[in-house]
């Protein structure tokens, strides 16, 4: 059985967004005329409101803007401390993840980190969280 | 997106409306109860509805008119046809939104003819029924960054400020000392204030002290969650001899939202929202015909204190990265040189999502407030700046 995690916000793109991550694929929306990526998942480009996308493989490379520890539980499954950072994906969208296979006293401004998956489930089924660590010596 | 206000349609709105009432309901000694004892969190003791009208008599009673009297209506997390029918109201006109929204819209809404005297109605028994900001009880709605992440354990508004404020420690080297004189300056000002919840001072080794929430936030860096009403009344300013009090004119204001990548967090991260905050700049201090200098008491959105240092920075009462240094000193202090949230703010005051700051400038406008008085303070700003919605409103004293 697959780890509990709190639900996920789910509409017909988020859902095209985590089927992959059953198959361990990061993949974003790409715009098909422009070339914006977008995350979240949505209809259309919200540069050139395009709705033509491509479903497209990101590097999992991204480096740390920002991160903050919570030291009062909110969720059952995530018990505080509990760190969360936000990275610039090396394709440009800004991407919330948890650092795994380092200490979160590790992190650093501008670090570049890679891509883990683990795995998760909630009501809407399983899937593979992506996260991210340091990069392979 | 483009600069689309245009100067010369909004002068002649400058000083149209002015605010002739405020009310609000009692902030403290509803925390504490009847017996002194605080409301537990989910403990019931009332609903939006009898603390908004509660505020909605109040307000009109300090106006000096009656119900009938009102013809536009702006009501904020409340029903309004529910509102409207507990108040035995039919107007003409109706808005909402956040307090500086409302300020906008019936001034917008008077000028046009559509209505003459507007309530400005918000109510929130937020303690009572155990409003939850963070957690699973928020989760799995809509697309947005408040709970978005959940599957990754990130929740709460008060964590995405504390990405905010760490990503300001780590561009800048502000710190969490600084951070901390305005948790302490805010406190100040609500041990002035009778009506506030919170009635002990703080000093800098407490803030220090106090357990981390979502870190680099403290628990002083929160807001507070408490029961309240708040009410406003505005009326078109050549009907105002009629009045309680002399009239503050409402004599700018200023609106830009910055959404694009607002999920990603994007603006609010490597922006600081300061785009957002330029914009509502160059509207709101030209229509008023004053800058940043002329500002006698501010007041600022404070759901966490961090607000403070992204809007002195994105209105130019610092430059970007010095809002550490310039809230310290009792910069930001009654007697001090720009007094913030005189009333003790969200932080220490109450929680009225944008409300309460509205009634407190206007007072320090009519004078008279004591010890909390900012000595002969003909000018006011609040700027409001909720995840880069942002407004401006810019309150003088009447001729």
């Amino acid at each position: 059985m697959a780890t509990p995690r709190p639900i996920r916000s789910m509409d017909p793109y988020a859902e095209q967004f985590w089927t992959f991550t059953q198959k361990k694929e990061f993949r974003l929306q790409k715009c098909s005329e422009c070339g914006k990526f977008r995350w979240p998942p949505g209809p259309t480009c919200d540069r050139c409101l395009s709705d033509e996308y491509a479903w497209t493989p990101m590097a999992g490379r991204g480096k740390v803007l920002s991160w903050t520890t919570f030291h009062r539980g909110y969720f059952p499954e995530y018990p505080a401390p509990h760190t969360v950072m936000v990275l610039e994906l090396d394709e440009g969208p800004l991407f919330v993840a948890y650092p795994v296979e380092m200490a979160p006293e590790d992190l650093r401004e501008g670090i570049v980190l890679s891509l883990r998956w683990t795995d998760g489930q909630d009501e809407f089924g399983e899937y593979n969280l992506p996260v991210f660590g340091p990069l392979a010596k | 997106m483009a600069i689309s206000f245009d100067q010369t349609r909004l002068a002649p709105l400058k000083n149209s409306v002015a605010v002739v009432g405020v009310g609000e309901t009692d902030y403290g000694s509803d925390y504490r109860g009847a017996g002194g004892k605080a409301v537990a969190k989910g403990e019931a003791r009332y609903d939006s509805y009898t603390l908004a009208s509660r505020a909605l008599k109040r307000a009109l009673d300090d106006a000096g008119l009656n119900k009938d009297d009102i013809d536009g209506l702006c009501v904020a997390n409340l029903s309004s046809e529910r509102a409207c029918e507990v108040w035995g109201m039919n107007p003409r006109w109706s808005g909402g939104g956040d307090a500086a929204q409302c300020i906008i819209e019936a001034t917008m809404a008077i000028n046009c003819g559509l209505c003459t005297t507007v309530a400005l109605v918000y109510g929130n028994a937020q303690r009572s029924m155990n409003t939850a900001y963070g957690g699973s009880r928020v989760t799995g709605g809509g697309i947005t960054s408040y709970f978005y992440y959940a599957p990754w354990g990130l929740t709460s508004q008060g964590a995405l400020y504390a990405l905010l404020f760490q990503r300001h420690k780590l561009l800048y080297g502000t710190t969490e000392e600084q951070l901390g004189a305005i948790a302490v300056a805010f406190r100040k000002h609500a041990c002035m204030n009778p009506n506030a919840v919170m009635q002990k001072p703080i000093t800098i080794d407490d803030y220090l002290n106090a357990r981390y929430v979502a870190e680099p936030l403290r628990l002083f860096d929160y807001c507070l969650i408490n029961d309240g009403g708040v009410a406003i009344i505005v009326r078109r300013a050549d009907m105002v001899s009629d009045c309680r009090h002399p009239p503050i004119m409402v004599s700018g204001f200023g609106w830009s939202e910055e959404n694009v990548d607002a999920t990603q967090l994007r603006p609010r991260l490597k922006d600081f929202y300061h785009t957002a905050h330029r914009d509502v700049a160059a509207q709101v201090y030209p229509m008023a015909g004053v800058t940043p200098q002329d500002i006698d008491v501010f007041a600022t959105y404070d759901s966490f204190s961090v607000h403070l240092l992204a809007s002195l920075e994105g209105f130019g009462f610092c430059k970007e990265g010095e809002g550490g240094a310039f809230v310290q000193e009792g910069r930001i202090e009654v007697g001090g040189e720009l007094p913030c949230n005189t009333s003790g703010g969200m932080l220490s005051e109450s929680y009225m999502q944008s409300w309460n700051h509205q009634p407190e400038l206007v007072r320090q406008l009519r004078g008279g407030l004591g010890q909390r008085q900012v000595q002969g303070a003909e000018v006011a700003q609040y700027v409001h700046d909720v995840a880069g919605k942002c407004k401006s409103i810019i309150y003088t004293k009447g001729d």
